[in-house]
Order: structure tokens, then C-alpha cells, then sequence
């Protein structure tokens, strides 16, 4: 519990109706989709900019921790208040401001859902291309400060590639806005970079201009199997390096793929090896043009069988049933880890086979999924937290991997972001004085330490 | 390779967009994946049961929307049922809740108390009905009781018209026994067209499903008991109900009832399989039916889907269908019509707040529409619908099987 000071100070300001401080409320904000858990002393749920302002004011003053949070969806702990202090929770401040797709940008407040964005944009033939597996529940706010990105992100780019300006208040309660309106705008440092993946520790995010895209003329979707997950990652390199950018390319493992099945009963085939789900879309001639190339180059690497999805329904079908990947392995053990470390495409079938090495030597059993076309890897590791033995081996065995995508090339993490789950292992891929130049941000921006403490920075 | 599956949460918050609790307080304690926490730390004596946890957890529609939804396949309905029932035997439950478990728990009290409220509405001062509410219902707005009950008024055993073809169970539930006897009305009208002998038991009683939601489990197994017995002696077709979730009790709760509490229910294993809802049964056998040619004139109607039609009894699209294929209709849909419309069995009357902001938008949209009839198959909906829309409004609530029996020919 806030002492009564800082109570009363922030009841002050946002009422009671939205200062939770009993137990049972509390215990429903110490989790996200990560494995961690930690209890927030209160739970603050402002609707304005101003509140944010004055809410940081007070919390700086008393140096009290502040994480600020959207639904709680990430895989990395990030909104896990382990310092304590207050939840900031935006999915309140949830309104969209201005959909204006002839200047191509959209106004949000930070609560606002990714799938309402879609929703919105939908009537205009437009839309925005980050689109996490979480996109259906989680706010544009988290997807800013973890850089989210997703299936689609292969060929358009992760959220950083769509903010246009952002609304920003500080630790000391100042509210600074940067960027524009405009698709072009190299005034001054690109801030928005800095803040997107900064995971709150650097400000709270209160508003966001974001740039969106006229939907492509045509869609293909196409489900390929091998019975060797090797050539089902060569066939990615292959269909990459001849220059084809499909809109996404899905890899997935046997293990993958039945516990999807499991749930979606949409008739995959559970004995193959390898099973990519590939994306293009663009012009329908080319998009016909591009299928023919993707068809040889998999045929060449051992395709077992090609199938196209006949309908928008069959598609939604396929990338629902994918985006419940995550979710799916929840039946095979009491927890699970998924992690997200990237490496050159080239790279892919290499990583592919270290993982499996890895994992295998470690005894444990995993489910190799990936955003391959952009080398972004999802090894999922189902696993039992209170069997600390076998805990270990999951460690040790992620260590090996993050040193492994390191050593390719690679880095720690292509969607996720840092979160509680790397921290550890920026000196990976990153040096003592580029770890030091972050932390002498935070320092400039935030010297009480009040956001996101004990994370990456 | 499958495998034994876990009842773990995974945390991945896939539910929090599917439930319409979540959606409309935007408070994490209100999403499904909290609910699995606290109940997580209560069982693990991390948290202390208060009324309060109580108030979160049967702060909820019992709608099923988020089991449809989880990619772990968690069953929430056992989950929260088993839940609900700690809640309230640790913290009682309030007097009108306690009330109308103890009427539906015996057939005879529910009649008495059905009895006692017509005599109530008849008497009741028209200045009260005005201005008084129940839940977010005003009271002038609630649907007056059947004069006699329904089964009161149907002999057991009724003989179709015209050529027979067959003999079904109507299990008609509380709703069209002493509310809606023009549901009843209707369905046994379509059937009788159809060629098909009707049953209605005569010792059938409450589902039960209220009684579960609230934590009388033990009560609830009385009546599960009754109509068993009444059900698995009857040799028939199928076993139809009217109501999506009584439909719910017969065809997934009572079973998972033998599995899990009485080893003495294994007729509930016979019976699920036979159980099917009016709409599917008449989808089935559309070619039974017989239009009446000299209706020219099209009635414009939209539907709500109720959310126990879509998660739970699996007929997610076919009433929908079956409007579509109506000679008599012009179909429209509203962009929320499979959103839930905040009825949720007793959940209008103890989150009046809540429930009646979900039902305003249902309502707009239904309007936007300019249709005459609103058309919906489960008596909670219909009466949450009924209940917050105006005359001014100009919407008819009803069940399907009023148009579709207004359709028939007289043969």
C-alpha cells in the first residue's frame, strides 16, 4: 500500500472510482503473458494527458515507481511492476481521435485496441500493418513501447516503421510532442525511435499519430508441407534470396502445428515435418507472378503438398488458428517460455537446427515457430516453473540460444522486446559503452529512476 | 501426437477481447484470465476469500464467450461454477438471489410465486410501474405472466396435423411456461405443420442452470434428478428446447454433472445427444415446411444471436440462415448482432450499470437498421431487448418461432 500522502495526492487527482488499492485488484495486475509475477501497490487508471502529468508529478516527488501498462499481453514481463508502486493502466484512455486516411494517419489515445484501428481504417480500404498475435486485446500504447511487430511485419516494418509523432510525459510530469502529421518529417533527432521500444522507461506515452497504408488489391494465402524441417527452412532462404517479399511467411514445427490442430481442428497435416504458411499480396498480376515463383522455389526444397486457401473465411481461419500459437502450448505444460531472437534469413535453417540441438541436449521439448521470412525465431518451451531441476535446463538451455543467434549474426529480440525476460543478455549483442550511452539517457530523462524500474536500463 | 490437455492459463489475454464484461469496464479484474488468477490464489491460500472476490467472480455473464475463444481450451463455465459456489456458501447470497433459488428449486413453489407476482402486477399501482426498475428494467416494461402456465394449458401428448412423420420432447423451461406462451404456442404449431407428435412431460421442472450460476448445486441436483426421470423414459426423435440455455444444461452441463458429481445421472449421456434446439430441428427439416402463398407482404426483421445459441449449443449461424431462407422475411443484420446484449441470466439485475450500457448500443444499432421485428431465441435476451427498448422505438421482440409459425400455411 501508497502511503496516505501519495494516496490522497493521486485520489486527488483521478478520484476513486479509478485508484484501486485492495488486494483482490491488485493481484489482477501483477502478471502479464510472461512467467514472472509482481503486486503493484495501486492501480491508476487516467483518462488525460493532464491526469498523466500530474500523476507523474506526484510519483516523482515521493519516488514512487511508475509501469505503465495496456491489457497486460506481453511475453516479456515488461508491465510487471517488480519495484512495485503504481500499474499505470491505459485501457481507459481509449478513444480514436482522427481517422484521416486521405493525409494517411490516424490520432489515438493510448488505450485504444490494435484491432479497433483495423476496424476503423476497414471502411476506408485502409489499414495498419503492425500486427502482433495479441493484436485483438492489446493497445497501441504497449505495441509502441515494445516495438511490437508480427506476421506482416516481413514485408511493411514493426510499429517504429508507423509512428508518425508521439505525445510524451515525462518522469518530472512535462509533457514533450514530436513528429507529425506528415509522412516526411526529419525535424530535428527522430525521438519516436527512441521512445518506441523503450518499454515505459523512458516516458509514458499519451497520444500517437500513426501512419497507415491503402489495403493491397489482392491477397494470397498458401499452406506448404515438407517432411523434413530443414528443407522446410531452406525453402524460406531459397524464396527470400531470389527477391520476393511476400507480406509474411510463417514457419512452423510438427510440434507446432498439432498443438494448433488440437484446438482448431482445421484439418492440417499433423505428420508433416515443416508446414510454412505463406502471405503476398499486392497487385493481383503480380501476386499471380510471385505465387508461380514461390511454388517452384518449394517445390525445389522437397514440398510435400501446396495448398491455396480458397476463401477470405479459410484464410482468417489459417492466420487465427496461427495466432493462437502461443496460447496453444498452455496445454502442455504449466508454463511456457517463448522467446523471439532473430537472425539474418540466410541464417534460418543454421538457427533452426542449433535450437532443436540445443533443446535436445537439454532434455526439454520444444516447438519451433518463426516469423521465418525475417529470420524472427519463436522457440516455445513447454515447461513446469515449481520443477526447479527441469527450470534449469530451461535456462541454461535459453542462454545457449541467445549466445547461438548472437554468434549468427543475430540479436536478442525481433518483437518481444527486453522486458524481464533478456535483460540479462544484452552484452550479447551489444557493448559496455552502447549499454552505458542507454543508461545515460534514462539518467537525462528520468533521474529518480521512477519509470519501469528494474528492467533492461 | 495428442495430448493430455492441461487446464492451464497461459496468461496470453485472447479472452480479454471476447468478453463483453471486459470490454465494456476495461478493468483486468473483470477479463476471464482473472478471474482464473484469483481463483488460482485463492486455491493456492494466496488470497483471502472476502465478499468482495466473491462480487468479482459472479461479476460475469456465464456466457461461455471466452472459453470459445481460449486457444488453451480451458473449460471457465466448471471453472467459475465451482467458484461461484465457494463464493457463496463462504458469504451467502443476497435476498432476491436467495428467493428465486428457493422458487426455482421446487416446481410447485414457482408456480405458487409466478401466482402471487400476477396477482402483484395486476394490483400494482400504474404510478410504481412507471417509475420503478428492476435491474435496468423499468418495471412497466417487464412482460406480463401467462394467464395459466403453459404446460398447465397443453394436454401431455398432442397429435400433429396432417400426415405424421415422427414424435418429439418439448422441454418447454420456466421462460415459456411462465412468460413467453407464445414462443411455446408457436413451436408446438410449427411441429404439429411438420407432422410431428409433441411430448410435453408433465413432471419437467427448471433446468437448473440458474441454481448453478448461483452456487445451489445441491438444490440444482434435485431438479437435474426430476428431469431425467422425466426425459430418458420417452422414446422420441429429439428432445427440443426453446431456450439456448436450458438447451446448455440438458445437452453439456447434465453430463458433465455425472462425470464429475453423481455417478447416478448416466442417463444424462443418453439424453445429451438427442437434445437440439427448435431452430436447428426446423433447419434440419426445412422441406417439412409449408409457406402460406397468400402472404405478400414481407415482414423486415434483424436477430440478436444469444451468446449460449453461439458458444455453447454449437448452432452458431443457423438462425440466421434460417431467417435468411424465409419467404415471409427481409433479413438484416446489425454489426454487433452476435454481441452480447448484457441479459446474462440474473446479471441485468445485479450490474444494472453495466448491462445497460451494452444493451443501448444493441438497441442502436438495431434501430439504425429501421426494422419491425427483433428476433432472438433465448427469454433472458428477448427480455433485456423488450425491457430497454421503447415504444417509440418501434422493434418487436420476439422468438423466431412466431414469424416462422405466422409463415405456414393452415393445412
Amino acid at each position: 500500500m501508497l502511503n496516505t500522502g501519495v494516496k490522497n495526492e493521486l485520489i486527488q487527482i483521478v478520484g476513486t472510482g479509478r485508484y484501486l488499492d485492495r488486494p483482490e485488484e491488485l493481484a489482477c495486475y501483477s502478471y502479464d503473458a510472461f512467467v514472472e509475477e509482481a503486486l503493484p501497490d495501486a492501480v491508476i487508471f487516467p483518462e488525460t494527458t493532464a491526469e498523466v502529468s500530474e500523476i507523474l508529478k506526484t510519483a516523482s516527488r515521493y519516488k514512487t515507481p511508475v509501469t505503465g501498462r495496456g491489457a497486460g499481453t506481453s511475453v516479456c514481463g515488461a508491465p510487471i511492476p517488480v519495484r512495485h508502486g503504481i500499474v499505470l493502466c491505459f485501457s481507459k484512455m481509449d478513444k480514436i481521435i482522427e481517422v484521416n486516411t486521405r493525409d494517411r494517419y490516424v490520432i489515438v489515445q493510448p488505450g485504444v485496441i490494435n484491432a479497433d484501428i483495423q476496424k476503423a481504417l476497414l471502411p476506408f480500404g485502409f489499414f495498419y500493418p503492425p500486427d502482433p498475435g495479441s493484436m485483438n486485446s492489446s493497445t497501441i500504447g504497449g505495441n509502441i513501447a515494445q516495438n511490437a511487430g508480427g506476421p506482416r511485419c516481413l514485408k511493411y516494418g514493426v510499429t517504429v516503421d508507423y509512428v508518425l509523432g508521439l505525445e510524451v510525459v515525462l518522469a518530472s510530469g512535462d509533457i514533450i510532442r514530436f513528429g507529425s502529421r506528415n509522412i516526411k518529417d526529419v525535424t530535428g533527432y527522430k525521438l519516436s525511435s527512441l521512445f518506441c521500444g523503450s518499454e515505459g522507461t523512458l516516458g509514458i506515452i499519451t497520444e500517437a499519430i500513426l501512419k497507415v497504408l491503402p489495403k493491397p488489391e489482392a491477397v494470397k494465402t498458401l499452406m506448404v508441407t515438407f517432411n523434413n524441417l530443414d528443407n522446410t527452412a531452406k525453402a524460406v532462404t531459397d524464396i527470400i534470396g531470389s527477391g520476393i517479399l511476400p507480406a509474411a511467411m510463417e514457419l512452423m514445427d510438427k510440434l507446432t502445428l498439432n498443438a494448433i490442430e488440437d484446438t482448431a481442428n482445421l484439418g492440417l497435416d499433423r505428420n508433416a515435418e515443416g508446414t510454412l504458411l505463406i502471405e503476398i499480396d499486392g497487385v493481383k498480376e503480380a501476386c499471380d507472378k510471385e505465387m508461380e515463383k514461390i511454388i517452384e522455389k518449394v517445390r525445389k526444397n522437397g514440398a510435400v503438398y501446396i495448398q491455396e486457401a480458397g476463401s477470405e473465411i479459410e484464410r482468417e481461419k489459417l492466420w487465427t488458428a496461427r495466432r493462437s500459437a502461443y496460447g496453444v502450448f498452455a496445454k502442455l505444460a504449466p508454463d511456457i517460455i517463448s522467446e523471439d531472437v532473430t537472425v539474418p534469413v540466410s541464417k534460418v535453417p543454421e538457427m533452426t537446427r542449433r535450437i532443436i540441438e540445443i533443446t535436445n541436449r537439454y532434455g526439454l521439448r520444444v516447438g519451433v515457430l518463426a516469423h521465418a521470412g525475417d529470420g524472427n525465431m519463436h522457440p516455445m518451451v513447454p515447461a513446469d516453473k515449481s520443477n526447479k531441476e527441469e527450470w534449469q535446463r530451461v535456462e541454461k538451455a535459453f542462454a545457449e540460444i541467445f549466445k547461438a543467434a548472437a554468434d549468427l549474426g543475430g540479436t536478442l529480440s525481433g518483437e518481444h522486446g527486453i522486458g524481464l525476460a533478456k535483460s540479462a543478455y544484452l552484452p550479447l549483442v551489444m557493448n559496455q559503452a552502447t549499454i552505458d550511452f542507454m543508461k545515460k539517457i534514462k539518467q537525462a530523462v528520468d533521474p529518480v529512476g521512477i519509470l519501469n524500474p528494474g528492467k533492461f536500463v | 501426437m495428442k495430448e493430455k490437455i492441461l487446464q492451464n492459463c497461459g496468461k496470453c489475454g485472447l479472452c480479454l477481447n471476447a468478453c463483453p464484461v471486459y470490454k465494456q469496464l476495461k478493468e483486468e479484474s473483470a477479463s476471464p484470465r482473472a478471474k482464473l488468477q484469483l481463483i488460482k490464489a485463492y486455491d493456492q491460500h494466496t488470497l483471502a476469500s472476502s465478499p468482495f472476490l466473491k462480487e468479482i467472480i459472479s461479476k460475469c455473464m456465464m456466457c461461455g464467450s471466452c472459453s470459445a475463444a481460449c486457444p488453451s481450451g480451458i473449460d471457465h463455465y466448471s471453472k467459475f461454477m465451482e467458484m461461484r459456489r465457494k463464493m457463496v456458501e463462504a458469504h451467502g447470497e443476497t435476498p432476491a438471489i436467495k428467493s428465486l433459488i428457493y422458487l426455482l428449486a421446487r416446481e410447485y413453489r414457482t408456480r405458487f410465486g409466478v401466482g402471487i407476482a400476477r396477482a402483484g402486477q395486476k394490483i400494482m399501482p400504474k404510478v410504481l410501474a412507471e417509475k420503478f426498475k428492476l435491474g435496468n428494467i423499468p418495471l412497466k416494461n417487464f412482460p406480463e405472466l401467462n394467464a395459466v402456465p403453459f404446460r398447465k394449458a397443453h394436454d401431455e401428448i398432442i397429435v400433429p396435423k396432417g400426415k405424421p412423420v415422427g414424435r418429439v420432447i418439448y422441454f418447454t423451461g420456466c421462460a415459456t411456461n411462465y412468460l413467453y406462451d407464445d414462443t411455446g404456442s408457436a413451436t408446438i404449431g410449427i411441429l404439429r405443420h411438420m407432422g410431428y407428435e409433441v411430448i410435453i412431460p408433465k413432471d419437467q421442472t427448471c433446468c437448473s442452470i440458474p441454481l448453478l450460476f448461483h452456487g445451489a448445486k445441491e438444490k440444482a441436483m434435485g431438479n437435474i434428478r426430476t428431469n431425467i426421470k422425466a426425459l430418458e423414459k420417452l422414446d422420441a426423435d429429439a428432445i427440443l428446447v426453446d431456450c439456448s440455455t436450458c438447451g446448455e444444461a440438458l445437452k453439456n452441463e447434465y453430463p458433465r454433472l455425472f462425470e464429475s458429481h453423481d455417478k447416478n445421472l448416466a442417463a444424462a449421456q443418453k439424453i445429451a445427444p438427442q437434445v437440439t434446439d427448435i431452430l436447428s430441428f426446423i433447419s434440419l427439416h426445412f422441406d417439412l415446411l409449408q409457406f402460406d402463398p397468400k402472404i405478400t407482404e414481407k415482414v423486415s426483421l434483424t436477430y440478436h444471436a444469444p451468446c449460449h445459441t453461439k458458444n455453447t449449443l454449437q448452432s452458431r449461424g443457423i438462425a440466421e440462415k434460417l431467417l435468411q431462407t424465409l419467404p415471409t422475411v427481409t433479413y438484416k443484420q446489425t454489426p454487433d448482432f452476435d454481441q452480447c446484449c448484457g441479459g446474462g441470466g440474473t446479471f441485468f439485475y445485479e450490474y444494472p450499470e453495466v448491462s445497460k450500457k451494452m444493451v443501448d448500443k444493441k438497441i442502436e444499432s438495431a434501430k439504425a437498421l429501421q426494422v419491425t421485428h427483433w428476433l432472438t431465441d433465448c427469454p433472458v435476451c428477448r427480455m433485456n431487448l423488450a425491457g430497454n427498448t421503447e415504444k417509440s422505438d418501434g422493434l418487436t421482440v420476439l422468438h423466431p418461432v412466431a414469424l416462422i409459425y405466422a409463415a405456414l400455411k393452415q393445412i
